[in-house]
């Protein structure tokens, strides 16, 4: 192979890669993946109430915390998400005996319903299907 | 103070690894390149250990790191420079498609950080998670407690997240802070792969080098996720191009110095840094060479040791494996035959690869495969096939693992691939 003809190789798999990197970025992606909004707008009146320490963690949907359960479910990604915006707290999953429980659900609507399943309280609300609460 | 400390820990670093002064240009810009990288990675690694000894890390710890590199720099200064070697110059069209695969994945990295401006899924689950325990909490312990979920990945080895911890700590929690770690990693991935070849092979083998990192599709956006994956690509990319080029002991030093922080960076860095080891012995049949390595790696191999063993949970995939779960999953046929379509699969997948992958595996087959083996395509060749008992042998389910790993240990390897392909097709172009 002489040289020119494996730079003109080189830069032809070069130019392939930009132009996918072009269509990913500025054409598929802008029409099929709306902007996320940061992750900390949601948890910020709720990070007001709780610092520091551990507290309990619920939900109207499971997350995945022992093998073999789907890792990429929406239950997850929220409980997740809380454990990220509220650090250095430490959310205990399914803990609803602890003595403050953040309880984090997908619908708002579903908010009493599952203090009053899971024995508790509300303390505090911290936005839409957020709230504080504690064992009753 | 920080900046001091990373700048001068860097020269102090590349000053003593290096025992002639740099000749030119290009050599000063890798030498520029690397001090950097290993400036900031011994930032992170002397945080972690004065963290673990100490507790809480402030002014004092980086005083001592520049005081350090500059003892180091004023100790190993005064040495004849470097014969300028003959090296080919690059066309200026190449310059110019060069700088356009620059702005590309720059643009790329930028228009990603906006959509996702908290990064890909791992850099809030683990690596930005980390490094607000470290920076938020009083307890160190905290950061990682058995009782978060195990995706947080307690285990994982903290040179990113010690970065963006402590740049949070001197600047305050910007959400423009971890983008901006990101970025620095990405820059630095391609310009020491670009310069590391191109002070061998030349300026036009060095910016086809660079071209095959910043037009991998999945590189921008591995970048702009805020994950560990770009710089442990980075360290492990040093810790190659040095290895391969050393020419004194010293150099062999720096080399395991980078590949220590590479193991820092992520549990995947102990695998690589192994397989360069190993692959040296083999090929290079020299021990005190190996020696010499293994003594750069060892401040990092100890506060890694010190980490799991004092501090960190046990790894999920430990944790969750039995006797029982690996023979049967050695024994499982379908599992191996699984992988293997898999890894096939994959390599012909164009979102984030385009035909880059395609095009190293059939130059490898029909091309390489008659030279000499050399010591990184062995290391290579040895942890791409180590992946095969440990996806094998894990215990989650094989293609979910699959899905969700082997892009990331692709992008881990990729600047090592370039640096061993490049050269080997420079050398045998100019034959023909």
């Amino acid at each position: 192979m002489s040289r020119r003809r494996t730079t003109a190789a080189l830069v032809a798999l070069a130019a392939i890669g930009m132009l996918r990197i072009l269509w990913l970025h500025f054409v598929s992606e802008p029409r099929h993946e709306p902007p996320r909004a940061p992750i900390d707008l949601r948890y910020q009146a709720l990070r007001e109430l709780v610092r520091s320490g551990e507290v309990g963690y619920v939900s109207d949907l499971p997350a995945a915390v022992r093998l073999g359960e789907d890792a990429a479910t929406l239950g997850t990604r929220m409980y997740l998400h809380a454990q990220y915006a509220l650090a250095p707290v430490v959310l205990r999953y399914d803990d609803a005996r602890a003595a403050v429980v953040v309880a984090n659900v997908s619908d708002p609507a579903v908010l009493p319903e599952l203090l009053r399943q899971r024995g508790l309280e509300l303390m505090a609300e911290a936005g839409p299907g957020l709230a504080l609460a504690r064992p009753r | 103070m920080s900046l001091l400390a990373i700048l001068l820990a860097g020269w102090g670093l590349v000053a003593a690894g290096f025992p002639r002064r740099p000749a030119d240009g290009v050599e000063r810009a890798f030498r520029a390149a690397i001090a950097v990288a290993l400036g900031i990675g011994a930032w992170s690694a002397s945080y972690a250990g004065w963290r673990l000894a100490f507790g809480e890390s402030g002014l004092a710890k980086d005083v001592l790191l520049a005081a350090a590199g500059a003892a180091s720099v004023i100790a190993f200064r005064l040495r004849p420079p470097e014969q300028v070697p003959e090296r080919e110059s690059a066309p200026r069209w190449l310059w110019a498609v060069f700088a356009l695969a620059v702005a590309v994945a720059a643009a790329a990295f930028v228009e990603h950080t906006v959509r996702f401006p908290d990064g890909g899924w791992d850099a809030w689950m683990v690596w930005n998670l980390r490094a607000r325990f470290l920076v938020r909490a009083d307890d160190l312990r905290t950061a990682f407690s058995p009782r978060m979920a195990f995706l947080a990945h307690q285990d994982y080895p903290w040179l990113v997240p010690g970065v963006v911890a402590q740049a949070f700590a001197r600047l305050g929690e910007s959400p423009l802070l971890a983008p901006a770690v990101a970025a620095v990693f990405g820059i630095l991935a391609v310009a020491v792969v670009t310069l590391s070849v191109a002070r061998v092979q030349g300026m036009r083998w060095g910016l086809l080098a660079g071209l095959a990192v910043c037009t991998l599709p999945c590189f921008a956006t591995f970048a702009s996720n805020q994950q560990s994956d770009v710089p442990l690509a980075l360290y492990f990319a040093i810790a190659a191009a040095i290895l391969t080029q050393a020419q004194s002991r010293r150099e062999l030093v720096l080399a395991g110095f980078a590949a220590g922080l590479a193991m820092w960076t992520k549990n995947e860095g102990a695998l690589y840094a192994g397989c360069l080891l190993a692959a040296w012995l083999w090929r290079a049949r020299d021990a005190r060479g190996a020696l010499a390595f293994a003594a750069g790696a060892l401040p990092c191999t100890a506060l890694l040791l010190c980490f799991k063993l004092g501090l960190a949970p046990s790894n999920d995939l430990a944790a969750f494996s039995t006797r029982t779960s690996l023979v049967a999953n050695a024994l499982d046929v379908r599992r191996w035959a699984e992988l293997a379509l898999l890894t096939a699969r994959r390599m012909v997948y164009f979102q984030d690869f385009a035909l880059w992958v395609l095009a190293a595996f059939l130059l490898l087959v029909s091309h390489f495969r008659q030279l000499p083996a050399s010591v990184l395509g062995t290391a290579l060749l040895l942890a791409f096939a180590a992946y095969a008992p440990i996806y094998v042998l894990q215990p989650h389910r094989l293609d979910w693992i699959f899905r969700t790993s082997a892009d990331r240990i692709l992008i881990q390897l990729w600047p090592a691939v370039v640096l061993a392909a490049i050269p080997a097709l420079a050398r045998t172009t100019a034959r023909t």
